[in-house]
């Protein structure tokens, strides 16, 4: 290599030490996926809910009105079961859970991964999240997730994944516990171990991450479960009860982020809940690691074992084949 | 560089594996060929955003980082005509050698500073075929196949360049004066 070579090098390699940082284009290549496929996320509504987030948006919308409990109480319309969807910013369903409210035993939260094997009429085993299309909205899911659980979906609700951003920064931040740093740069997890307050921006990122984890997407679900529930401590304490303000961001949250079914008479429904009712988060009993068929990674998922767990789960037992992921007390840190 | 795809698809992870593997290696590529990193930055944004739509089909390619490679590529050679009424930032190579250098400054570092300058002011296609051999360490055929041109004519490219560089190199460059 001649003297001139060497040179070229050395300046091209300076000239390449110059770039950019990664994590700023991979900030903004989310932000462009966002902002490309806007249009397609508001024409299908899309979202992120849990029950905990309904309850969290719900309950304070009631509470600003009636400082004290709700008189009419009693006048409950029985349990209902609501299908929460969270569709990420690509129009995608990204979060599936099933809650049934309004039962004798407080608010039962049960994911469903969005991997889970379900066979769609002529479309054979796909998973849970393909069903959710831009086309028919959540009718094609709502259809999985019924035959799959034998369960009837009275309503459905859904939350924009950012929503959850602003629900962590209106409430003042949301507590976490982690197990193990964590530092993802595609997702821009960077937070330490321990317990922690997230405000908007680690939350979404503590949200997001999939990759690095012990089990992948299943460990997100946990970590789905651990800030919801969290988070509707946080709502229901009296710290933002009391407080104007954060009541006020709360309602523009849910204003900007959330959407039910028509049908759904959403203060009716948080009239039946009382501040301080506890909220229970599991999984449906699913194989803990992916088959793949059709090069489309699925969890296995026996239907029947779903439908016992579901009814075992909403009749107020804390097992039942599924994976119990803590109670609003305990002291569960995440992967 | 081998254009292996066993890294990225043993992460598993389609596209978000491959650009957790390959963004930084892409970024400093376009960085070295445009010789300005905000427009490096634009060009690799654009072309993931773009390659991820269809994602699918570029993975089943045989060599899906050459690909992208060429997409980035293909967009500095065409990106003046496209974006002539945006802000253009003036070389940093150049400014840098404009600008005062300090006094105790290697020599080396200087003189590595000053073909930083002149390689800025190449004909964009001499440079591409530049950085693809001196620092991708790409063999003539692939220059050929991300330049979308022949192996005859990236010899030429690449020589006219070293040609230049070397007729430059006793001669203060042009923006010093």
């Amino acid at each position: 290599m001649t003297d001139q070579e060497q040179l070229i090098r050395e300046a091209l390699a300076a000239e390449a030490a110059e770039a950019a940082d990664t994590r700023d284009v991979l900030a903004a290549l989310y932000r462009g996926r966002a902002r490309r496929r806007r249009p397609l996320a508001l024409i299908a509504a899309a979202a992120v809910t849990t029950a905990a987030a309904a309850v969290a948006v719900v309950v304070p919308l009631t509470a600003g009105h009636t400082a004290a409990p709700p008189v009419e109480a009693g006048t409950s319309s029985g349990p209902r079961n609501v299908l929460l969807v969270g569709v990420d910013d690509g129009g995608r369903a990204d979060t599936v859970m099933l809650a049934h409210v309004g039962g004798p035993n407080g608010i039962a939260v049960v994911s469903l991964p969005r991997d889970t094997r379900v066979d769609v009429p002529g479309r054979g085993p796909v998973n849970l999240a393909s069903t959710y299309s831009t086309e028919d909205r959540v009718q094609g899911l709502k259809n999985a997730v019924e035959s799959l659980t034998g369960v009837r979906v009275d309503h459905h609700a859904a939350v924009e994944t950012r929503a959850f951003g602003a629900l962590a920064d209106a409430v003042g931040g949301v507590e976490v516990c982690l197990k193990a740093a964590v530092d993802d740069p595609f997702s821009g997890a960077s937070l330490p171990a321990g317990r922690q307050e997230l405000n908007g921006e680690q939350a979404l990122a503590f949200l997001r991450q999939r990759r690095g984890l012990p089990r992948g997407d299943l460990d997100r679900v946990v970590r789905q479960q651990a800030f919801l529930r969290a988070a509707s401590a946080k709502v229901l304490d009296r710290s933002v009860l009391g407080d104007p303000a954060k009541l006020a961001a709360l309602v523009d949250v849910a204003r900007a982020g959330v959407r039910t079914d028509e049908g759904w008479d959403l203060l009716a429904f948080a009239r039946d809940l009382t501040p301080g009712t506890a909220v229970r988060a599991a999984t449906i009993p699913v194989g803990d690691t992916p088959e793949i068929e059709d090069g489309k990674p699925l969890l296995a998922v026996d239907p029947a074992e779903v439908r016992r767990f579901y009814a075992g789960f909403t009749a107020g037992q804390a097992t039942g084949g599924g994976t119990p992921t803590g109670t609003p007390a305990g002291d569960d840190c995440v992967d | 560089m081998d254009d292996s795809s066993a890294e990225w698809t043993r992460a598993g992870d389609g596209f978000d594996g491959f650009v957790a593997a390959r963004l930084d290696r892409l970024l400093r590529y376009a960085t070295a060929m445009t010789c300005d990193k905000h427009l490096a930055q634009d060009i690799v944004q654009d072309v993931l955003l773009r390659a991820q739509s269809r994602w699918e089909r570029i993975a089943a390619m045989d060599a899906p980082y050459l690909y992208l490679k060429r997409m980035v590529t293909n967009e500095y050679l065409s990106w003046r005509r496209r974006r002539a009424a945006r802000d253009v930032s003036s070389s940093h190579a150049a400014l840098d050698v404009v600008a005062p250098v300090v006094p105790d400054h290697a020599a080396r570092h200087a003189e590595r500073d000053a073909m930083r300058a002149r390689i800025a002011v190449l004909p964009r296609k001499q440079r591409a075929a530049i950085v693809l051999r001196y620092y991708e360490d790409s063999p003539d055929e692939e220059i050929a196949a991300v330049l979308g041109c022949t192996v005859g004519t990236v010899r030429s490219h690449i020589s006219r360049a070293l040609k230049t560089l070397r007729a430059n190199e006793n001669k203060p460059v042009e923006v010093l004066r």
